[in-house]
C-alpha cells in the first residue's frame, strides 16, 4: 500500500469515529402536541404531583407534560441545573418547567436561565403568598419564578414532657437549657437527648447558621454588600451553636445530623427539643408515630428577650426555562399548579402552601391543627440572602461553621476565615 | 534526504498525526490552558470573565482553608505511601515461595486494586457505619470513623492503603520472582542470617523497582479524588479535604473556573515537581549502578 | 532455597482472604434481608435474598449506567488504539520527527492530574455541545488512554527484531502491511493487556464522568453508584448490590485475564 492510501484509511477511519460518536449525543424532538418537561424532585409520601398534571391536561388538550425527576439532594439539583443550562446557552436545556429551590432563583435569574414572568401574571398574583415567599420570587424588581411549596424553620417540643414538669414552652436560650436539664434529671433517660438541629455540612448549616445569626442581632450580608458586618456577633452566633454542645444540651452528633436523621431522633422520642422545618409536623402525627399527639410548635428561642429569632425560609418554586421552546405552555402549567387550588391539593399531601389564605382553610385546619400557628411563623419568617451569589457565599460558609460546631476552630477564628473567604468570592463579582 | 527516506518520514508524520493532534486538543492543550484560567476571574453565571492576573494565587497563598488543604493532602500521600510500600513489600516477600494457589492469591489481592474507587468508598462507608458496620461490631466500640475530626483521616488512609497495597505487592512480587535462587544460595553458604540476607541482598536488588513504584503511587496519591469525595465529602470540618477536593468543589458547585482552576495548577505543578525529583533520583541510581 | 511447607502456602491464602474482606463482606451485604442489614452480630444472615438486586435493576439507574459504562468503555479502549497503535508503530521503527521530545511529553501527560484539566476540558465540552453524551466521556478519557496505549505499545513494538520489518520492506510490503501482518500479530498479547487496562481505567473513571454527565440517563456506573438516591436513610442493602454489579468486568479481569493485566502493568515499569 502507499501512502495516499494510508491517508485515506485514516480520515474514513476518523470520519466514521466522528459520525459513530456524534450519533450518540442527543437528538431533536419530534413534532406533535406540545409536550412539556416538568423537572421535580420526587416528594415525601403520597406524590400529588400525577393527579395535578392530570388535570392541568384535562384543562389544556393541546399540551402533553411529561415529568422526569430531579436528584434527591438540593446540591445535587443545583449541579445538575448548572451543568445543563450553563451547557445550553440558549439552545433549550431540554425542560421548560423546573423546580427550583428558594435560594436560587436571583442566581439563574442573573445567569439568563430563567423567562422573566412578570407580564405573564395578572397584576396582585403574588399576593395571595407569604410575604417571605413572594420575596424569593423577586429580582431586581422582575418575578422570576412562582412560589410553590414552603417551608419555616422552628422549634419543635415534647408537648407532654414539659406539661408533666410544668414547663411552658422555652423562649430564650436560658428557658430551653433549664428545661433540658429538669426534664433529663428527671426523667433519667440515657437516651433522651435535649435539643437536636443541623450541624452537618451542608446548606442545612447555613440555615442553622443564619438563624443563630438573625438572634444576635447581625446577618450574613449587609444591604451595603459588606460580608460578615459584625464580627463581634457573629463570633457570638456561632459560640452559641457550639455552646450547646459543650453544654451537654445538644449531644455530639448533630455536627453530622441533617433534618432526617434529627427528624427521626425526636420522632422516635429520643430528643426534646427539634430544630427542623414545616413538613416534619405531618410525620410526627402518623398513626403509628411514637410522639402523636405529643409535639408543640414554638418559634426559636431567641437569645435575648430584645432581638428577635425568625426561622429560616425553606421550599421551592416554579421557573420556566428561557430557552423553553413552549413557553406559553409552559408558563400556563407554572401558574396553574401555583394557584390556590393546586396548593390546596398538594397541602392535602405533605407539601405546605405558600398561600395565606389556605392556612386558614377549614377543610385543611381540620385535618392540620397546627397550621394556623405555622402561619404565624411564616409571616414572621426571613428568607435566606436572596443574591446571585448566594450559593457561592454558602458553600464557602459551610466548612467555616462546621469547624466551629465540631470544635476544631474557635469562633473568632471559624468567622475570620469565613469573611476572607466570602470576601474573596464576592470580590469577583466586582 | 533520498526517495525513501523522504517517504519514510512522511509515513511516520501520517501515522503519528491523528494522535498528536487529538493529544494536543485533549491533554496538552487543557493543560497549558488551565494555567491562563487560573489567571481569569471566569464565572459563567455572572457572565463574568475578565484577567486577574496572579489575583487567586496570592489569596490561596493567606487562605486557611487552602492550607488545610494541602497539609491534609501531603499527610494522606505520606502516611499512604508509606503503608503501601512497607505492606506491599511484606505481602511480596510471603508470595514468593508460593508454589500452591498463586493466581487465587493474586487474584484476591488484586481485587481491591481493580475495584472503581467509588466501589471502595462504598465499601469502607458501610464497614465503618457507626451503628452496625462490621468494624463497630468486631473492635465492640461504637466509634464514629467518618464523623470524628480526629478519625476521619486515618480511616480514609485505611481505605486508601487496602486498595493500593496491591500494586506495590504485584511489582515487588514480580521482581523478586526475577532473583534466581543462585544468589540465595550464594548468600545462605556465606552463613548469612536471614535478616541478613534481606537487608543486602533482597532489598539492593528491590531498590530500582522501589523507586519506580514509589514514584506511581506518589503521584497516585497526590492526585487522588474518588475515594475522599465519595467516602467523606471532604469533610468533617474538611479534615479530610485534600487540594484536589477544594479544587473541584470550587470549580463545579458554583461554576468558579478561575479560582478552581488555580488550584487545580497548585496539584499540577506538585504533581510535576514531585516527579522530576523523582526521576532525578532513579537518574542518579541508574549512574551508580 | 529450603521449600516452604504447605501449611506456609495455606496461611498466606487465608491471610489474602482476610486482606478481601471488605469486597466480601459488601457481597454478602448485598444478599442479607434488609430486617437483618443492622443486626449484627450474627454476621451471616438466616437466609439469602435477591431483594436488593431486585431494586437495584428495577428502581435504579444502574442498568442503565451499566450499559452507558460499557459503550464508554468499549469505545474509549477502541479510540485509543486505533490512534495509539499507528503512532507506537512510528515510533517503534520509523524515525519520527521531534520523537525524543514526543515520547517525553507524552509520558509526562500520563502524570497530569485529572483536576487539572477538568476545567479547560469542561469548556471543550460545553463549547462542542457534548453534555450528557458518550462522545465527551470518550474524549476525556482518551486524554489519559491514548498517552498510555502509546507509552507501552511503543514499548512492546520495540522489542520486535529490526531484521524482521527489513526483511519486509524487502520484499516490497508498504508500511501499513508491515504494521498489520507483522508487528500487530507480535505484539498481540501486549495489545490485549493495553486494552484490557484501558477498558479497566475507562470503567472505574469519576472525576470526568462526574463532571460531564448530568442526567440519569447518561451516567456511567461510578456516578450511579455515589448518586445512589436515598430519600429517607441510605438503603445499604441496595447500594451493596449495585457495588457489585459496578465490580463485575474488574472482578472478571482480575480472576479470569489475569495474565494479560499483570503483564501490563508490569510492562510500564520493569527494564528502564
Amino acid at each position: 500500500m502507499t501512502l495516499p492510501d494510508a491517508r485515506n484509511i485514516l480520515t474514513a477511519a476518523a470520519v466514521v469515529a466522528v459520525v459513530l460518536l456524534a450519533g450518540c449525543g442527543e437528538r431533536a424532538r419530534p413534532d406533535g402536541p406540545v409536550t412539556i418537561v416538568f423537572k421535580h424532585a420526587r416528594m415525601f409520601g403520597d406524590d400529588p404531583v400525577p393527579r395535578l398534571i392530570a388535570a392541568f391536561e384535562a384543562r389544556h388538550p393541546g399540551i402533553r407534560v411529561k415529568t422526569e425527576a430531579l436528584g434527591a439532594s438540593s446540591d445535587e439539583q443545583h449541579q445538575f441545573f448548572v451543568i445543563n443550562l450553563e451547557g445550553a446557552r440558549g439552545r433549550g436545556a431540554g425542560f421548560d418547567v423546573m423546580m427550583l429551590d428558594v435560594i436560587w432563583v436571583p442566581e439563574f435569574a442573573r445567569a439568563g436561565w430563567l423567562l422573566d414572568l412578570t407580564d405573564s401574571l395578572a397584576p396582585g398574583e403574588l399576593a395571595g403568598h407569604f410575604p417571605a415567599a413572594a420575596e424569593a420570587a423577586r429580582w431586581n424588581g422582575r418575578v422570576w419564578a412562582l412560589p410553590w411549596n414552603f417551608n419555616v424553620g422552628l422549634l419543635y417540643y415534647r408537648a407532654d414532657l414539659l406539661a408533666r414538669h410544668g414547663l411552658s414552652p422555652p423562649r430564650t436560650d436560658a428557658e430551653l437549657a433549664n428545661a433540658v436539664r429538669v426534664i433529663q434529671a428527671a426523667e433519667r433517660d440515657p437516651k433522651l437527648d435535649g435539643f437536636v438541629w443541623q450541624g452537618k455540612q451542608y446548606e442545612g448549616l447555613v440555615c442553622n447558621a443564619l438563624e443563630a445569626l438573625w438572634a444576635s442581632g447581625t446577618t450574613l450580608i449587609a444591604s451595603t454588600g459588606e460580608v460578615l458586618p459584625d464580627p463581634a456577633r457573629a463570633e457570638a452566633a456561632l459560640a452559641r451553636l457550639r455552646g450547646w454542645i459543650d453544654a451537654g444540651l445538644s449531644p455530639a452528633w448533630v455536627s453530622a445530623a441533617d433534618e432526617e436523621l434529627t427528624r427521626r431522633a425526636f420522632g422516635d422520642g429520643r430528643a426534646i427539643f427539634l430544630r427542623n422545618w414545616f413538613y416534619a409536623m405531618d410525620l410526627f402525627e402518623e398513626p403509628n408515630s411514637p410522639v402523636r399527639g405529643k409535639v408543640g410548635v414554638a418559634p426559636l428561642p431567641r437569645l435575648t428577650e430584645g432581638v428577635g429569632a425568625p426561622g429560616a425560609t425553606g421550599g421551592s418554586l416554579l421557573g420556566v426555562s428561557r430557552g423553553s421552546r413552549h413557553p406559553e405552555a409552559a408558563v400556563a402549567l407554572a401558574r396553574f399548579l401555583a394557584s390556590e387550588d393546586a396548593q390546596r391539593v398538594l397541602a392535602g399531601g405533605s407539601v405546605l402552601p405558600t398561600r395565606a389564605a389556605l392556612y386558614a382553610d377549614p377543610a385543611l385546619v381540620a385535618k392540620r391543627p397546627h397550621m394556623p400557628a405555622f402561619r404565624d411563623l411564616a409571616t414572621s419568617a426571613r428568607p435566606r440572602p436572596l443574591t446571585p451569589a448566594y450559593l457561592m457565599l454558602s458553600t464557602s460558609l459551610q466548612p467555616e461553621v462546621s469547624a466551629a460546631v465540631v470544635g476544631v476552630k474557635s469562633p473568632a477564628r471559624a468567622v475570620a476565615d469565613a469573611r476572607h473567604q466570602l470576601e474573596h468570592a464576592l470580590s469577583g463579582l466586582r | 534526504m533520498t526517495g525513501r527516506e523522504r517517504q519514510d518520514r512522511r509515513a511516520a508524520i501520517a501515522f503519528v498525526a491523528p494522535a498528536v493532534v487529538v493529544l494536543a486538543a485533549l491533554t496538552a492543550g487543557p493543560a497549558l490552558w488551565v494555567f491562563w484560567l487560573s489567571l481569569r476571574e471566569r464565572l459563567p453565571v455572572f457572565g463574568v470573565d475578565r484577567l486577574t492576573g496572579l489575583g487567586h494565587y496570592a489569596f490561596l497563598a493567606t487562605d486557611a482553608r487552602f492550607w488545610s488543604a494541602f497539609r491534609v493532602t501531603i499527610i494522606f500521600t505520606i502516611a499512604s505511601v508509606a503503608l503501601e510500600l512497607v505492606l506491599g513489600l511484606g505481602v511480596a516477600l510471603a508470595l514468593r515461595g508460593q508454589r500452591v494457589g498463586r493466581r487465587s492469591a493474586l487474584s484476591l489481592l488484586l481485587l481491591a486494586w481493580a475495584l472503581p474507587g467509588v466501589v471502595t468508598a462504598r465499601v469502607f462507608e458501610w464497614l465503618y457505619y457507626p451503628a452496625g458496620g462490621f468494624v463497630n461490631v468486631i473492635l465492640g466500640a461504637p466509634l464514629n470513623w467518618l464523623g470524628s475530626p480526629t478519625l476521619a483521616l486515618p480511616a480514609l488512609i485505611v481505605a486508601d492503603v487496602w486498595r493500593t497495597m496491591p500494586f506495590v505487592a504485584l511489582f515487588c512480587y514480580a521482581r523478586l520472582l526475577t532473583i534466581p535462587a543462585a544468589v540465595y544460595e550464594a548468600a545462605a553458604v556465606d552463613g548469612a542470617s536471614r535478616s541478613a540476607t534481606f537487608r543486602f541482598v533482597t532489598l539492593p536488588l528491590l531498590g530500582p523497582v522501589l523507586l519506580v513504584t514509589l514514584l506511581f503511587r506518589t503521584l497516585d496519591a497526590l492526585r487522588a479524588f474518588d475515594l475522599m469525595f465519595v467516602l467523606t465529602g471532604g469533610g468533617p470540618a474538611g479534615m479530610t479535604e485534600t487540594l484536589t477536593v477544594y479544587a473541584y468543589r470550587s470549580l463545579f458547585q458554583t461554576l468558579r473556573l478561575g479560582f478552581g482552576s488555580a488550584i487545580g495548577v497548585v496539584v499540577f505543578l506538585l504533581v510535576m515537581l514531585v516527579a522530576a525529583a523523582y526521576l532525578r533520583v532513579l537518574r542518579r541510581q541508574d549512574a551508580t549502578a | 532455597m529450603r521449600r516452604r511447607p504447605l501449611a506456609a502456602d495455606v496461611a498466606v491464602l487465608a491471610l489474602l482472604t482476610l486482606y478481601a474482606v471488605p469486597f466480601l463482606w459488601q457481597l454478602l451485604t448485598s444478599f442479607k434481608p434488609e430486617a437483618e442489614l443492622l443486626r449484627v452480630p450474627p454476621l451471616w444472615p438466616s437466609r439469602l435474598t435477591l431483594e436488593h438486586y431486585g431494586v437495584v435493576f428495577a428502581q435504579s439507574a444502574m442498568p442503565r449506567a451499566l450499559a452507558n459504562s460499557l459503550a464508554v468503555g468499549v469505545l474509549t479502549t477502541l479510540l485509543g488504539c486505533a490512534l495509539g497503535v499507528p503512532a507506537a508503530y512510528a515510533m517503534a521503527t520509523l524515525r519520527v520527527p521531534g520523537a525524543g521530545a514526543l515520547m517525553l511529553g507524552i509520558v509526562a501527560s500520563t502524570a497530569f492530574p485529572q483536576i487539572a484539566t477538568v476545567s479547560p476540558l469542561y469548556l471543550v465540552m460545553r463549547g462542542l455541545g457534548l453534555r450528557d453524551t458518550w462522545a465527551a466521556l470518550v474524549l476525556a478519557d482518551a486524554s489519559f488512554a491514548l498517552p498510555f496505549v502509546i507509552w507501552l505499545m511503543t514499548r512492546f513494538m520495540r522489542e520486535i527484531p529490526r531484521e524482521l520489518s527489513e526483511a519486509a520492506a524487502l520484499d516490497g510490503a508498504g508500511r501499513w502491511l508491515t504494521l498489520l501482518k507483522i508487528h500487530l500479530p507480535l505484539t498481540a498479547p501486549g495489545l490485549a493487556s493495553v486494552a484490557l487496562l484501558t477498558f479497566l481505567f475507562a470503567w472505574n473513571e469519576f472525576l470526568f464522568a462526574f463532571t460531564f454527565t448530568a442526567t440519569e440517563a447518561s451516567r456511567t456506573v461510578p456516578v450511579a453508584l455515589a448518586l445512589f438516591p436515598g430519600v429517607f436513610e441510605v438503603p445499604w442493602g441496595d447500594i451493596a448490590a449495585a457495588s457489585i454489579l459496578a465490580s463485575v468486568p474488574p472482578v472478571l479481569i482480575v480472576v479470569l485475564l489475569q495474565r494479560w493485566l499483570v503483564r501490563g502493568l508490569l510492562a510500564g515499569s520493569l527494564t528502564e
